[in-house]
């Protein structure tokens, strides 16, 4: 075979593999967009009519608005505990060294590697024995604690990978200067891994905020968006769901995107430090 | 980065584990050690009953039930970590080497897709592969049948939401570490008369090896675990594993056949997970004694 046509072969390949992806993520996604439109009760394609009837339907669902509220208010507790957590987390995990640090790392990362289903379903059993002896039922709290136990060890893996590279000469040369330790962390430390532990909380209220298994298992009686929805679908699709769909998306897509251009622009502050220097 | 040695006796160091682990510890650790000790539990009348014996276990293990829905349930794992392995291969190199001027944005658009609700997505699977879906709808106005593509409530369907949820763990892990691949290497194999797939196949794949690893690893772990898929996809026609568990605690409420159940799927995968990381300390030894 030629190199040409190995390459053009391979060209081909790879386009199309990259292509195809982002169709087979985007096709799900589209549907629920395009459906959100339509007029007609029944979700069957084509659409007969256009109208924006449900999304009115939707903003009038009781049910609706206080599943949204639990969502918001949940996905705000597990960012703040999973974030802070996680900085002192990536610390341990990156720029210490210290005795039985394996196990504090196996401890920090195995939930990461639990589905989970599972992980709800082990915390739910503790969860009701507490709730006995405490005298109140699982619900929104269990599923805070949840969420931190499953989104703590993201923040660590993002913020730790914004700490390589972090030169520890700053610490020593502020300490020289007669900073004390918390100066130091509040002056130096913290704004040079502040992009990270943005995409981190970022990451943290995204991953809460669709999270469908954990708060399944242990929200009890409350409601959240996923599981406001997984409950319709069960009983049948109704056409609400796609304009909830939509709604949703949008604020994601805003934050991600809010996400990278920070991400840039620190970069870009480093790199002209560099060049400065 | 150097790190700094720490003693337990350092505040700092306490500040930054101690929360964390008081938190693991109370709410994953314990956890996991009730879910054992209640698997010896039995139930009667919907209640539980702490008779401390092997019932449930005996029961697990000698019902062809379980096994069977087991042995499904690996199997459709299995398939699921292959099928997002070999797909992430060509999607995370050609990612890297032919759209890298794009490969932010693309990596924007998979996280974006990544981080949404995974019930409305599966929701809107079933839309598009319904009968009287966008697939079926558009194919038959070009001309097919209707209802030409009956995969909806099907194993295969799971599979295709399986295979959705879970592809972009594989993609960026495999992105990762054929980021770190010196391209000089590939270059001086070019030089060297390979061909591209000769130089594909034996510079980048095995450098690229601990990322294929670990992301065919986490597919495998987490794909013992789904039950949307199955019930909103596969129609609940055939139950994986999960969707046992969750009968167990919530429509049959027999606790210690749900924890028992629990353990099975967490000693499969860890012991997956511990297969893999024997796999990758040999061969890291295997590059040191070359």
């Amino acid at each position: 075979m030629t190199d040409r046509m190995e390459k053009r072969i391979a060209d081909v390949l790879l386009y199309g593999s990259v292509f195809a992806a982002l169709i087979f993520f985007y096709i799900p996604i589209a549907t629920l967009v395009l459906f959100s439109f339509t007029k007609s009760r029944f979700l069957s394609w084509p659409i007969p009519e256009f109208s924006t009837r449900w999304y009115g339907e939707l903003l009038a669902d009781r049910d609706f608005w206080s599943a949204l509220g639990n969502s918001a208010l949940l996905a705000v507790l597990a960012t703040v505990f999973a974030t802070l957590l996680g900085i002192g987390g990536a610390f341990a995990w990156s720029r210490y060294k210290f005795r039985f640090q394996w196990g504090f790392r196996i401890l920090t990362f195995a939930p990461l590697l639990f589905p989970q289903l599972l992980l709800g379903v082990v915390m739910l059993l503790w969860f009701s024995v507490l709730a006995g002896w405490l005298n109140m039922s699982p619900g929104l709290w269990s599923a805070v604690i949840g969420h931190v136990i499953y989104i703590t060890p993201f923040c660590i893996v993002i913020i730790s990978v914004q700490m390589q590279g972090y030169d520890n000469t700053l610490d020593y040369a502020a300490e020289d200067a007669g900073a004390t330790r918390w100066q130091i962390l509040r002056e130096i430390t913290l704004p040079l891994i502040w992009p990270g532990i943005f995409s981190a909380a970022i990451f943290a209220f995204l991953l809460s905020w669709g999270n469908f298994y954990i708060t399944y298992s242990l929200s009890g009686s409350t409601r959240t968006l996923p599981t406001f929805v997984f409950s319709g679908i069960a009983v049948g699709s109704s056409p609400i769901y796609p304009a909830l769909a939509t709604l949703t998306f949008i604020p994601a897509l805003v934050l991600i995107f809010a996400v990278d251009r920070l991400r840039k622009r620190a970069a870009r502050r480093r790199l002209s430090a560099i060049a400065e220097s | 980065m150097a790190e700094i040695q720490k003693s337990w006796r350092d505040g700092a160091l306490r500040l930054s584990t101690l929360p964390l682990l008081l938190l693991m510890g109370l709410f994953f650790v314990i956890p996991l050690i009730m879910t054992a000790l209640l698997s010896f539990q039995g139930t009667q009348y919907y209640r539980l009953v702490w008779t401390w014996d092997l019932k449930v276990w005996t029961d697990v293990f000698s019902q062809v039930h379980y096994w069977t829905i087991m042995w499904r349930t690996l199997m459709m794992a299995l398939v699921c970590t292959v099928l997002c392995t070999i797909l992430a291969i060509p999607i995370a190199y050609g990612m890297l080497h032919r759209l890298s001027r794009w490969s932010d944005h693309i990596t924007l658009l998979m996280v974006f897709a990544f981080l949404t609700d995974a019930v409305l997505k599966t929701f809107g699977w079933v839309l598009f592969l319904d009968r009287s879906g966008v697939l079926n709808g558009t194919l038959e106005a070009i001309g097919f049948p209707p209802a030409a593509v009956n995969v909806l409530f099907t194993p295969n369907a799971t599979m295709i939401g399986m295979v959705y949820n879970l592809l972009p763990y594989t993609i960026f892990t495999i992105a990762l570490s054929m980021a770190r691949i010196d391209g000089d290497l590939v270059l001086a194999a070019r030089d060297a008369g390979a061909s591209r797939l000769r130089a594909f196949i034996e510079v980048t794949l095995p450098l690229a090896k601990p990322g294929i690893w670990a992301g065919a690893v986490l597919v495998f772990v987490l794909s013992l675990g789904v039950f949307l898929e199955p019930k909103v996809m596969g129609g609940g026609t055939s139950p994986l594993a999960a969707e046992l568990i969750r009968q167990s605690f919530e429509t049959r409420v027999n606790w210690p056949l749900g924890a028992a159940l629990t353990l099975v799927l967490i000693v499969i995968g860890a012991a997956a997970l511990t297969v893999a990381g024997a796999v990758a300390l040999w061969q890291a030894r295997r590059v040191v004694n070359d």
